[in-house]
């Protein structure tokens, strides 16, 4: 696709949310651009204000507040989201895990309702809730008429629409950027463990501090970003989910 | 889904890195954006004394600077709200950005002018910095070299929203004070 050719305006924004930089950059007919890049900040705002354990009236803020042999029910995203979680728990024996060591059992989803069985259970959706805000972002611009575009919300990145986008990685050392790759309907997801850094997992027995800067590419912005943290703690980017999930991975 | 790697992508430890800059709006477009129904935007400077200042602290709110310009959004006499460019820097980035704030003084929206990530050390020269100043999007987006995204461990903008309550802080003491009435 040569986007060269292309006479509808290119527009591309960003705002900070969910903790990062959300950038959007869209392809759509003049006139209906601000409009769709509204509405999708709009998508991400209303995931954040769901899943976000800083906001008090989010759906993991009400499940921190119930008690043990409580339960509870889901707002769609929320629903959507720990499906994703228990079943990435499951496939990996546990060593996905949102509650980063608190009570790996202690929440249990059945359809929209949210059990809680352990009071130590505390929930952290970083390691995928910002994947899927991505893919609400993007079904928020198609539904508003943009052919083509992209969403990157400070590395989680989904490309939509036929559009190539140059992927760049940041040098987590010092700074700067490196080319990587070009993608395609399509999202690339990166994390980068280590003692310092935002992004935590918890990993169990493992003796030594994880230490690891890791990307995936997947169809699904929810998926490249929750394997990212699947293939940080194998350390194996051959690893089976890699392949249900048609995902891609590499070790930096 | 397509995913076709660099050519030095694997050899990427070794390549050397290089700086990164998106211009997303001018400060004009971001103005319209944030009140299109404003009709005139006037420039003021909010200059803060020494007690207001100290009021800033008392907040737990650092006042980096006294003089604020403020751009007042009005409609005929009616002052819909006001906007405010700032720019803040990281640990390998410099963003500039603008908030907006409605009458009552809430935030309504945040959007960001411009974003350079460079390797550490440059964003702190002032040289490399001042070749950014009043630079805004004005020409259409340039297609392919335009078009690249950053992939990395999330980048915090606990700068911004630092910044961001500096702002909100300086024109609520600013307004008390008499000034932007």
């Amino acid at each position: 696709m040569n986007l060269g050719c292309d006479t509808d305006l290119w527009l591309r924004r960003a705002q900070p949310l969910l903790g990062t930089l959300l950038e959007i950059g869209v392809r759509a007919p003049g006139g209906v651009g601000h409009a769709a890049l509204n509405a999708a900040f709009d998508a991400v705002r209303e995931v954040q204000a769901c899943l976000s354990r800083f906001e008090a009236h989010s759906d993991v803020a009400r499940f921190h507040a119930l008690r043990r042999g409580e339960r509870m029910a889901m707002r769609p995203a929320m629903q959507h989201v720990l499906g994703a979680a228990q079943d990435l728990r499951s496939a990996t024996g546990g060593a996905f895990d949102i509650s980063l060591g608190s009570a790996p059992d202690g929440w249990f989803c059945d359809r929209d309702r949210l059990h809680k069985l352990s009071d130590a259970v505390r929930l952290d959706l970083g390691g995928i809730g910002k994947g899927y805000a991505v893919d609400c972002a993007v079904q928020a611009l198609v539904a508003h008429g943009c052919g083509a575009g992209w969403v990157n919300a400070g590395g989680d990145l989904r490309a939509f629409g036929g559009a190539d986008v140059a992927v760049q990685l940041r040098d987590e050392r010092s700074g700067g950027v490196r080319p990587f790759a070009t993608l395609r309907d399509g999202a690339f997801a990166t994390s980068h463990f280590d003692h310092r850094s935002r992004s935590q997992v918890a990993h169990g027995a493992r003796a030594r501090p994880l230490c690891v800067h890791v990307s995936v590419a997947a169809p699904l912005c929810l998926w490249a970003d929750a394997l990212t943290k699947v293939v940080a703690i194998s350390g194996d980017t051959s690893h089976p989910l890699l392949a249900r999930f048609k995902a891609s991975a590499w070790l930096h | 889904m397509r995913l076709v790697l660099a050519a030095s992508a694997l050899a990427a430890a070794a390549m050397p890195s290089s700086a990164f800059a998106v211009d997303y709006l001018s400060a004009e477009q971001a103005l319209r954006l944030m009140f299109p129904d404003a009709d005139a935007f006037e420039t003021r400077t909010v200059t803060l004394d020494a007690a207001q200042l100290q009021q800033l602290d008392a907040q737990g709110v650092r006042g980096r600077s006294a003089r604020w310009p403020v751009s007042v959004a009005r409609r005929g006499a009616t002052t819909l709200g006001f906007v405010v460019v700032d720019e803040v820097i990281g640990k390998v980035e410099l963003i500039s950005y603008a908030v907006g704030i409605a009458f009552d003084g809430s935030v309504t929206q945040i959007e960001i002018l411009s974003y350079r990530e460079s390797h550490g050390f440059e964003i702190r020269l002032p040289a490399w910095r001042k070749q950014f100043v009043g630079k805004g999007n004005t020409s259409a987006l340039r297609v392919g070299a335009d078009i690249a995204n950053i992939s990395g461990a999330t980048l915090s903008c606990t700068h911004v929203t630092d910044g961001v309550r500096r702002i909100v802080a300086v024109l609520a003491i600013a307004r008390r004070g008499g000034a932007l009435a």
